[in-house]
């Protein structure tokens, strides 16, 4: 080769090099539906720092968020004593627009203890895991900011200072408040260097420990959200769950060599120390949370799923006395898997850890980005559904909370309702419409049942669009937030139509995901895809609490000449053509505020149907007919479109009584009654 | 082993021989629950009978169904359906006490037991009865609380286990000894029951103390039967609802009905079959046998003495045994 080409060939490649690096440095800004913002390329004040735009743990070659903050964390866990202590360094971008001199960070461990604003709601309202009805020591848990230096600025520890912005707690530590010396500019890196000290408590809301495993869920300092031009960082709440920026985690761990872990992200590495310990470090992009488990105990399998953007490793992280439940596992979330991505989109992770956490550990039932804990027992017939509802549930929160990345303080149920809604879909499309919880020894519940009577019995209590601490308790937390989101977009595919409103979950997750939308962005997608005004719906649905509930109050015929003399009439014998007119009522009712146009079937004895519509204004409507037919039924939403109907009893009637459904309801009752009464007599006498 | 053998077989010969008891009591029991389960049926037809969604309950058995109804406000507070149940099932319980004197006056009987004679049984224990049941219930009552609140604080302890099977192995292993025991003080008061009937015993206070007495010195002779009866009575309970699960169909109410009777039915009878059994042992043990008047010795009349010889003055010689008249004295 001459020189000539050499030098030639040395300037493609470098030109080569330049050209990918450009187009590196250019795809690095937020892809899809960023704020506008964000168009200004970051500017990098001095060079030395910055949010790294790595793709090792996304099926992607470049970044899919806009990258705000860059953990890097080094944590050593002491196993006998439940203890954590860390370093923790924390880039984070100004992309804010404006300055920034204070930056306010959620120490969540700090909610488990005797004033805390956690544990005061969790005891008035009682929570899932506790009702404080004696303080036990064990569920203490704290976050300590041992130190912390903004680089530039030196140590600031003595800024800190405990806010408590929702209640004005004066013994809630869950927010501290850091007071800088300088202003940090917009677009600049700002590194923060904090040694931190956690006590984790027996496990509360899913984090801390049980006999020897251990969920390190929101285990470290973690800075609040700069959204719509002011700091967003509530406290912790015993209903509330969790916001935050995305970006880049790098996390290493040490613990006890005979510990089986399992984190966010892909692991990079795995060192085994002279004492007794190894590190395990783990890389993340694109996530916006960290978590991690321990237990010597755990069984592994380990899969791969063809995604549509590549492969994911699947690692199930099973107890030893559920190791045969491990298929039902791997089955439910590849089919969850499958469901998703054709439905709303793409999974770009490389990884899935299925958690089997430690039984009666209060960790049943949690999502964190890659990372989700089931729920299970040592007991479950595999017409017991329940392994399966809770791995499809958190999995989609992956989708809802993990991409598309609400505020879980102030609009819970864009994350945890919207998840119930496609768990309904999801499941009755694995394991049947009416069979998807149980379906088991001739007993059948179907999660769209599930999701109702959760709703109905606090229908009227508070508003979907609401505070998730601002609710009136927790069951009411619970029913609303789960159960009337998925009720009112159940009930929305009925306006709108069942493949719009499809398509328009597609088209919400694929604009939003990476960003922080609001309740606006999700209702005008609805509306924008649907092309269809239904803020009469939003604003009763979401925004009021307004109960529904229609009924149909009246269904009889009754002969026109009714007043004629009986002698003088023929009593129609059986196969003659009964020439009889009859007058015919059908009345409807709205018994509660929520206005609904419905639509009612009425059937006749002579095999005609007849619909109506109604548009639900008055309080009630009558239908009258005369024919030479008697009515038989009458139904509002014959299509059973309108979940949202608190009372679905009375949404038909039949003129003629069918008794059987209470006489076999009864022969149950009476079995029960009799049998107790006869084991009562068998001790007693 | 016979010996076990002979209490199964001789009290079951005695349900057996007095089946009409069985009959009674299992009507007695269909009867009350009926009254029981009235408000409950009421509230089902107002809700139920006129709507179209509750076809859904007869194909399976929908909790999503069964939920919402008993959500509704005029279904009514599920206390009102479940008091009632508990009221007549607890007056089941007081006729069985009232009843049971006669039962056990009838297995003992080698006849059929008039009527007014099984009735007579009833009212001459009745208050017996009550303070039969008033102590049975005070010990049966620490018993059961000590032993299922150990029960209870071992289990607690074994959740600290890592094993997770551990708790319930422990539960089930406490309720077997619990069951043990707890049978072991109803075979005691069984007895006393028994003792009171049949002895006609005032002082139940000496059949509580004579079954104490004998419970423990037959243990093994009468837990065995008493714990073979009760796991017939399992094999009856899981049988019938087997049947019920698996033969007849999701919209049979008939069918339902009927095989929910006759399990329930035969359910009576291990417990009744327990009683013939305390019968059978009251019968062979505890029985006092009226002590028989002696037969007179007889001494065959002394021959006359023979001649003693030298003595001048003869002396007459009796017999070593006192004379019949002296026997009786």
């Amino acid at each position: 080769m001459t020189t000539r080409w050499k030098i030639a060939l040395v300037a493609v490649i470098v030109l080569g090099v330049a050209a990918f690096v450009t187009r590196k440095t250019v795809t690095a800004a937020p892809q899809a539906a960023a704020p506008a913002k964000t168009a200004e390329a970051p500017s990098m004040p001095s060079g030395t720092v910055s949010i790294p735009d790595t793709t090792l743990a996304i099926n992607s070659s470049t970044p899919m968020s806009q990258r705000i903050v860059h953990y890097e964390i080094d944590a050593k866990y002491n196993a006998a004593k439940h203890t954590i202590d860390a370093n923790e360094v924390l880039t984070y971008h100004n992309l804010t627009g404006q300055a920034l001199d204070h930056f306010p960070f959620h120490l969540y461990q700090n909610a488990f203890q005797p004033n805390a604003t956690w544990v005061r709601e969790a005891k008035r309202d009682g929570s899932r895991d506790t009702e404080y009805d004696h303080w036990d020591p064990k569920e203490y848990g704290s976050e300590e900011i041992t130190s912390v230096e903004v680089v530039g600025q030196g140590d600031l520890t003595k800024n800190l200072q405990y806010i408590s912005p929702d209640d004005g707690n004066k013994d809630d530590r869950t927010v501290v408040d850091l007071k800088l010396a300088k202003p940090i500019a917009p677009n600049a890196f700002v590194q923060f260097k904090i040694a931190f000290h956690e006590q984790m408590p027996e496990t509360q809301a899913r984090s801390g420990w049980k006999r020897d495993f251990l969920l390190g869920g929101q285990w470290f300092p973690k800075v609040g959200v700069f959204w719509h031009g002011a700091w967003n960082c509530h406290q912790y709440h015993a209903t509330t769950e969790f916001f935050a920026d995305f970006g880049v985690y790098d996390v290493k761990l040490t613990v006890p060599q005979n510990e089986v872990i399992g984190a966010s992200g892909i692991e990079v590495s795995d060192v085994n120390n002279p004492d007794g310990t190894k590190t395990v470090t783990y890389h993340g992009d694109d996530i916006h949370d960290f978590a991690w488990t321990v237990s010597p105990r755990y069984k592994i399998k380990e899969a791969t799923y063809q995604s549509q953007m590549g492969p994911i490793k699947l690692r199930f992280m099973m107890q030893p006395a559920h190791w045969d439940q491990v298929d039902r596992h791997e089955k439910i979330t590849r089919d969850t898997l499958d469901r998703f991505e054709k439905w709303y989109g793409p999974y770009p992770y490389k990884t899935l850890t299925v958690v089997d956490p430690e039984p009666d550990s209060a960790s049943e039932g949690m999502e964190y980005p890659t990372f989700i804990t089931g729920g299970t027992s040592w007991f479950m017939p595999q017409g017991l559904g329940f392994p399966e509802v809770v791995v499809e549930h958190e999995f989609g929160h992956q989708y809802w909370y993990g991409m598309v990345a609400t505020n879980e303080f102030e609009d819970a149920w864009m994350d945890e309702g919207i998840n119930s809604y496609t768990e309904v879909k999801v499941l009755d499309s694995i394991l049947g419409k009416n069979t998807s919880m149980i379906n088991w020894a001739r007993m059948t519940l179907g999660e769209r049942e599930e999701q109702q009577f959760g709703y109905a019995s606090v229908a009227d209590r508070d508003a979907m669009a609401q505070n998730a601490f601002d609710y009136y308790n927790s069951n009411s937390y619970g029913g609303i937030t789960y159960g009337k989101t998925a009720s009112v977009l159940l009930t929305l595919e009925g306006i709108i139509g069942e493949d719009t409103m499809a398509k328009a979950m597609h088209t919400y997750f694929m604009k939003y995901r990476f960003t922080h939308p609001t309740k606006e962005d999700f209702l005008k997608t609805i509306e924008e895809v649907s092309g269809k005004d239904v803020r009469w719906y939003f604003n009763q649905a979401v925004y009021g609490s307004p109960v529904l509930d229609y009924e149909v109050s009246q269904a009889e015929s009754y002969p026109l000449n009714w007043y004629e003399e009986k002698k003088d009439k023929k009593e129609p014998k059986k196969g003659d053509k009964d020439d009889t007119v009859y007058q015919t009522y059908v009345a409807l009712r709205r018994k509660t505020d929520f206005v609904m146009p419905v639509d009612v079937e009425i059937k006749f004895d002579n095999g005609e149907k007849i619909r109506e519509h109604w548009d639900g204004q008055s309080r009630w409507t009558r239908f009258s007919y005369q024919k030479k037919a008697k009515v038989i039924s009458a139904e509002i939403d014959p299509d059973h479109t309108i979940q949202l109907d608190r009372n679905d009893f009375n949404n038909s009637r039949v003129v003629e009584p069918n008794p059987k459904p209470t006489y076999k309801l009864s022969t149950y009752w009476l079995f029960v009654t009799q049998w107790v009464s006869q084991a009562m007599a068998w001790w007693a006498v | 082993m016979n010996s076990n053998k002979g209490l199964l077989s001789s009290g079951l010969s005695m349900v057996m021989r007095n089946k009409r008891y069985i009959f009674w009591f299992w009507l007695l029991n269909l009867t009350l629950a009926e009254f029981g389960t009235a408000a409950f049926r009421r509230s089902a037809h107002a809700i139920l009978d006129h709507s179209f969604l509750s076809d859904k309950l007869m194909h399976s058995f929908d909790i999503g169904v069964i939920v919402g109804l008993l959500q509704r406000p005029e279904f009514g507070q599920m206390d009102s359906m479940t008091m009632p149940a508990l009221y007549f099932g607890f007056l089941f319980f007081l006729f069985t006490a009232i009843f049971l004197p006669g039962v056990f006056a009838g297995y003992a009987s080698t006849y059929r037991l008039p009527r007014e004679d099984f009735f007579r049984a009833c009212g001459r224990n009745l208050w017996r009865f009550i303070r039969i049941m008033i102590i049975a219930g005070i010990v049966m009552g620490i018993f059961a609380g000590i032993l299922f609140n150990l029960n209870g604080v071992i289990v607690k302890k074994a959740t600290e286990s890592t094993n997770e099977v551990l708790p319930f192995e422990l539960r089930m292993i406490g309720f077997t000894v619990i069951f043990l025991i707890m049978t072991t003080l109803r075979i005691w008061f069984d007895l006393a029951e028994a003792d009171t009937v049949l002895n006609d015993q005032r002082a139940v206070r000496k059949s509580i103390a004579a079954a104490f007495k004998h419970t423990f010195r037959d243990l093994a002779r009468l837990l065995t039967p008493y714990v073979a009866s009760t796991l017939v009575a399992v094999f009856f309970l899981l049988g019938g609802i087997s049947i019920w699960m698996n033969l007849v169909r999701p919209d049979s109410i008939i069918g339902a009905f009927v095989i929910a009777q006759i399990t329930l039915f035969l359910l009576l009878i291990p417990r009744f079959w327990q009683r013939g059994i305390a019968v059978s042992y009251w019968q062979q043990r505890m029985l006092v046998p009226v002590v028989a008047a002696q037969a007179a010795e007889t001494t065959p009349v002394a021959a006359p003495p023979a001649p003693v010889v030298p003595t001048p003055d003869p002396v007459p010689v009796t017999s070593g045994s006192p004379s019949p008249s002296e026997e009786t004295h």
